[in-house]
């Protein structure tokens, strides 16, 4: 957090083309104040699209970042759910990516230095989890949720 | 000035490759081994040139095949079982005896020795030891006035004479040679691996040393010897199937096909792949033609290292599909649209159930552990690499150095 404003989106989309050459400004909407970056990322077995969505509306949320291809492979009855550290799992799974009762990541954060590498950690950790059954990124579940006061449990 | 010129790949920095080198690294002779062979063969030498039979008559006795070459691995599917094979190039009445009476003085001279197990094969006398290791000590004589150690190994089946028994020409030292010199040192191989030992607790467990001797030899040092390592593994998880019978595929002739195949700066995958690929063209050829496969070795042509196997096409073209199947599966590894869920079981049918199994655990620790605590690093293409530093190669010091790792917390649904 460096200044009193949050990252602009402009900012935020200079700084992520030009970190990571893959990525292209899928939407730019400066009136409605959101945009849309996609991606290939090649953690470490397989390749992925992802797409980032983000609009100044979500400055304590941060952005909603989305698998596009491959399909995420589900595990039913797997320890961790069958699709582990997602949000909306049953009907539009985004990835969570960090804890945001602890501000890990706030809008006046860089989404191309925080919240694209958190991606590349989960998607890396989503291989292990796949070949190996376990999750060994730590991380911790929701287990209730009544306004913005999470009851949070250890995990791992 | 010291000028210290790096070359090779870190085999632990491709998420495939590391896969690959973490199984070889789990299959090959450990350091500890290694030093505890030597010093067995060296006591046998002066056991033997202490008997009547064999004294002063030991020209030389050195270590042949796997174990000159550094690509020990545990013998057929197991684990903790290594074969260490041993020339004695034996002068004297040894150049006019029979074959079968050179075998039987060889395993008359080391009865008894150390209350070990001794059995006699065809071309060699084993030393079975209680920890698994095996000595097989061949016995051969010199074609003096040719290429430095042309010489003949004794061939007898036993219990009797045969008109079978045969001095069989050979020049196992010549082919260390030659496979060396294909295949030179890799110093991020070297280093990876040397580091990789250093680091496991197998070995400071082993070793029972606080401080690794500076003579330690850490084995494998490019990657065309890790990956003839990791074919002969594959061949003996195929082999270890009791439906199949007869031979395996010679250890000899895979290693020339490793260094063959040898390219500076090949990846490990790569290198695999294109041992496999040599092999599955030179037997589609000798098929095609009706032919067996035949190769010797390239510093001795009578010295032919499929004399005993194949014994006819079919056996050639059931190990060409082996290796076909070995190149498609890693192949589809690497197409970077792998099924994760199938992939496990793939692995473990081609090197093993138990090793397999292991590394695949502790890669993902590892890496979940990097992450857990910021020690991974990015490449600008979306990579992970959680390797050290040091070890950085070309192609990973692109990555883009603003982008540290920070921490942070899984998320999200309940399960």
């Amino acid at each position: 957090m460096t200044g009193w404003l949050p990252i602009s989106l402009r900012e935020h989309d200079l700084e992520i083309k030009k970190d990571w050459p893959s990525f292209r400004t899928m939407l730019f909407d400066p009136r409605h104040q959101c945009a849309t970056w996609r991606g290939e990322l090649h953690p470490q077995i397989n390749i992925y699209t992802v797409e980032i969505e983000y609009s100044m509306k979500q400055l304590i949320d941060g952005p909603k970042v989305r698998v596009i291809s491959p399909s995420l492979v589900r595990c039913p009855g797997n320890n961790e759910g069958s699709l582990p550290h997602m949000y909306d799992r049953d009907t539009d799974p985004y990835l969570c990516l960090f804890d945001p009762r602890a501000r890990e990541w706030t809008g006046w954060m860089s989404i191309s230095k925080k919240i694209i590498p958190w991606t590349i950690d989960w998607l890396a950790c989503y291989e292990d989890w796949l070949l190996t059954g376990v999750w060994h990124g730590g991380g911790r579940h929701v287990t209730t949720f009544s306004g913005m006061h999470f009851d949070l449990e250890a995990h791992q | 000035m010291t000028v210290n010129i790096t070359s090779g790949l870190d085999p632990f920095l491709d998420p495939i490759d590391r896969i690959l080198a973490e199984i070889a690294f789990s299959i090959q002779l450990p350091p500890s081994l290694h030093a505890k062979a030597v010093g067995r063969y060296e006591a046998v030498r002066k056991h033997l040139e202490a008997s009547a039979a064999f004294q002063d008559d030991i020209e030389h006795f050195y270590p042949q095949g796997s174990m000159a070459i550094d690509a020990t691995i545990s013998t057929r599917g197991t684990d903790d079982e290594y074969d260490i094979d041993i020339i004695a190039q034996l002068g004297g009445a040894f150049h006019n005896m029979q074959p079968l009476d050179v075998l039987s003085e060889l395993e008359n001279a080391l009865y008894g020795y150390r209350g070990l197990t001794v059995k006699r094969q065809s071309r060699c006398v084993t030393l079975e030891y209680a920890d698994n290791m095996h000595l097989d000590i061949s016995p051969v004589v010199r074609d003096y006035g040719y290429k430095d150690r042309q010489s003949r190994i004794m061939h007898a089946k036993g219990p009797h004479y045969s008109s079978e028994d045969s001095r069989v020409p050979t020049n196992a030292y010549a082919f260390v040679e030659w496979f060396k010199s294909r295949t030179p040192n890799e110093t991020r191989v070297r280093d990876a691996f040397q580091k990789r030992w250093l680091n496991d607790t197998r070995f400071r467990a082993d070793a029972e040393v606080d401080d690794v001797p500076d003579q330690t030899h850490f084995g494998a040092k490019n990657m065309a010897t890790l990956a003839l390592q990791l074919i002969k593994r594959y061949r003996n998880i195929r082999y270890s199937d009791p439906r199949r019978t007869g031979r395996m595929p010679p250890s000899v002739m895979l290693a020339y096909y490793a260094a063959l195949t040898s390219r500076p700066g090949q990846r490990l995958a790569d290198a695999l792949i294109g041992i496999c690929s040599a092999i599955i063209v030179d037997i589609a050829v000798s098929s095609g033609a009706g032919q067996m496969l035949h190769v010797a070795n390239p510093e001795y042509s009578s010295d032919v290292f499929t004399d005993r196997w194949p014994e006819n096409i079919a056996q050639q073209d059931l190990f060409a599909r082996d290796l076909n199947e070995l190149v498609t599966g890693l192949n589809h590894l690497r197409s970077g649209n792998a099924d994760l869920t199938k992939m496990p079981g793939w692995l473990r049918e081609m090197f093993g159930e138990r090793v397999v199994s292991n590394v695949i655990d502790r890669i993902a620790k590892e890496k979940g552990s990097a992450i857990q605590m910021s020690n991974q690093s990015y490449t600008n293409r979306g990579g992970l690499l959680v390797a050290a530093p040091t070890l950085v190669t070309p192609a990973v010091a692109k990555t883009p150095p603003v982008i540290q790792p920070s921490p942070h917390t899984f998320f999200g649904d309940a399960p």
